[in-house]
């Protein structure tokens, strides 16, 4: 790798990808950022697709979110905290996901289930699969779930279940090996003739 | 194989990396300028600068 890919920190936003009230994947989001922003090498945010102005009367790169549209760009990789609705995924999720392309191609992606059941969030991981892929983005093959999350966090937000730590940290060194692999693969490996 | 033309990164002024094709199926279809009848849409390239890490994309050549 060159020195310069090795020196640029990764940039791995966190997207909270619900806009309902009294969401509870919001402090798995608040969590999985906090968790991630104390990797050395990593800087992260947090986004909020509830703050994203998109507009519905438009679609694709008409519908964006500018500001939205320059952190994936910036992005390495992305962690997708996403809670499972009736076995999907939230459709302004989906809809915020799909004003944006060339930003996300050969780009890392994680998912975290949030799920009030104890499967955490499994089956809309699985429904997420596909649409990741066709976007562009590279899935790992570690997960976060989160199962019966009322019970995981306490009123405030703080986690009641010190297992999800380590659990994280798996799931977050598979994605920083892949973000940096990608990274190096984007800017140095070329396409098949040339 | 085909060799295409570089391209440059605006921002940084480097070659940039031609990593990934992608097929882009727009409302235009077959209509479309560049549609590939064999990919049934228009292929895209995308390409990331080495020095910024940016992403560029042009319809493929």
């Amino acid at each position: 790798m060159s020195a310069r890919t090795d020196t640029r920190p990764l940039f791995i936003p966190v997207v909270l990808g619900t806009v309902r009230q009294g969401r509870m994947s919001e402090h798995v989001a608040r969590f999985v950022h906090a968790e991630l922003a104390k990797r050395p090498g990593v800087e992260t945010e947090l986004v909020d697709i509830r703050e994203l102005k998109l507009s519905n009367t438009d679609e694709g790169g008409g519908a964006r979110d500018v500001r939205f549209t320059e952190t994936v760009a910036r992005a390495d990789a992305l962690v997708l905290v996403v809670p499972e609705y009736n076995h999907g995924y939230p459709g302004l999720l989906k809809h915020a996901l799909d004003t944006n392309l060339k930003e996300y191609i050969h780009k890392a992606v994680g998912v975290c289930g949030v799920s009030a059941g104890p499967f955490g969030g499994t089956r809309v991981i699985e429904n997420l699969l596909p649409v990741l892929r066709e976007l562009g983005l590279v899935t790992v093959f570690w997960d976060g779930n989160f199962s019966s999350v009322q019970k995981a966090f306490d009123a405030e937000g703080n986690l009641t279940d010190a297992a999800y730590v380590r659990r994280l940290d798996k799931f977050f060194r598979e994605l920083v090996w892949m973000a940096k692999v990608l990274r190096h693969g984007r800017e140095h490996v070329a396409l098949e003739g040339g | 194989m085909t060799e295409t033309s570089k391209m440059v990164c605006p921002d940084c002024g480097v070659e940039t990396n031609r990593h990934a094709e992608k097929v882009e199926y727009t409302d235009a279809g077959a209509d479309a300028e560049g549609f590939d009848p064999a990919l049934g849409g228009v292929l895209e390239e995308f390409h990331a600068c080495p020095d910024c890490g940016r992403t560029h994309a042009r319809r493929a050549e």
